[in-house]
């Protein structure tokens, strides 16, 4: 169970998806959970939550407050 | 809408007023327009200084701080002379002295729960160019309750997003709550391109004028990641959260005068 992540801006990852949480997509990227939200279909899923099996894409966004 | 453009305004936006896009129709409702532009800094600056340019004819600016020299690597509308000088009075200046069509309104406040809504009200289209969670969650939850337009852009050293919000999907959409605080560093901790506000505040002033003229396509329900260091152009679409607790099915933030808009950005039961 193969899943793309992809974080905005900062390009994507193949990531074996199997047993794993939506949190746990983020290991190829230097970010926490707490810095972004994880999208499926462009909503954002709960990040403890496992991933779901029919998943095959994942974009992640970081938040940003700066201005 | 008043139509009955003088000799001065027909050159001064003659390069509007020939395109099919625009026209003097569209100059016209540039000029008749309100913005209120939340942050006179980074982002504010590009956008302040391209509405004004384009005639749009009321501009708000909010912002609390003064100007610092730490500021000038970016915040372009600001000069060596205002350090020290409330950033909406230089930004006033610098409108007066760029084009005279636009009345400006200047606010030496920080948007809060209590002045939020008063703030808003009486301006077509809101632009968040602000600093910080409290007042991005506030100002969602303020315009989306209002009805009213915001342009939404943030900045982080070579990473900036924009997108635009018109009533769902909004912010919370995408990001339903803040980080806990401290966990996200801003401009100040982390660092940013001096150059990279200039790119979003300007695509976010591009989607302001195309808003009031009510032309292209915007970014409602799609985020931009603009990375500099790659120089790409991601687009993420975002779609309305049917749990959001502003916008959804069964939303539970009706005002934002009470609840609790520091730290996380969430509102108490």
């Amino acid at each position: 169970m193969t899943v793309t992540v992809e974080l905005a801006g900062e390009g994507s990852h193949e990531v074996d998806a199997a047993g794993k949480t939506y949190a746990d997509l983020l290991a190829p990227f230097d970010v926490s959970k707490h810095e972004v939200s994880v999208l499926v279909d462009g909503r954002p899923v709960p990040e403890d939550q496992a991933v779901d099996s029919d998943v095959e894409r994942v974009e992640v966004v970081r938040l940003i407050q700066g201005g | 809408m008043a139509l009955d453009l003088d000799a001065e305004q027909l050159d001064r936006y003659s390069r509007h007023i020939i395109m099919d896009d625009v026209g003097p129709e569209g100059q016209a409702a540039l000029l008749d327009s309100s913005v209120l532009v939340v942050g006179a800094g980074g982002l504010g600056a590009p956008v302040l200084q391209y509405l004004a340019a384009a005639g749009v004819g009321h501009i708000g600016i909010a912002d609390d701080d003064v100007v610092e020299l730490s500021n000038l690597q970016r915040q372009v509308i600001h000069g060596n002379d205002d350090v020290g000088r409330p950033k909406v009075d230089s930004a006033e200046e610098f409108i007066a002295a760029l084009n005279p069509d636009v009345d400006v309104d200047t606010y030496e406040t920080r948007v809060t729960q209590d002045n939020a809504e008063s703030l808003i009200e009486g301006y077509d289209v809101i632009v968040d160019a602000s600093d910080n969670f409290p007042t991005r969650f506030l100002l969602n939850d303020a315009c989306m309750l209002a009805d009213k337009p915001l342009s939404h852009g943030a900045v982080y050293k070579f990473e900036g997003q924009a997108t635009t919000l018109t009533g769902g999907p909004c912010y919370r959409c995408l990001f339903p709550e803040a980080p806990p605080e401290g966990t996200i560093p801003n401009c100040a901790e982390a660092g940013v391109l001096g150059v990279l506000p200039g790119t979003i505040g300007a695509i976010q002033a591009t989607e302001v004028i195309k808003l009031i003229l009510d032309e292209g396509d915007t970014l409602e329900g799609r985020l931009l990641a603009y990375d500099a260091g790659g120089m790409s152009f991601d687009f993420v679409p975002i779609a309305p959260n049917p749990e959001c607790p502003v916008c959804g099915d069964q939303p539970h933030i009706d005002s934002v005068t009470e609840g609790e808009y520091a730290g996380a950005c969430t509102l108490g039961d």
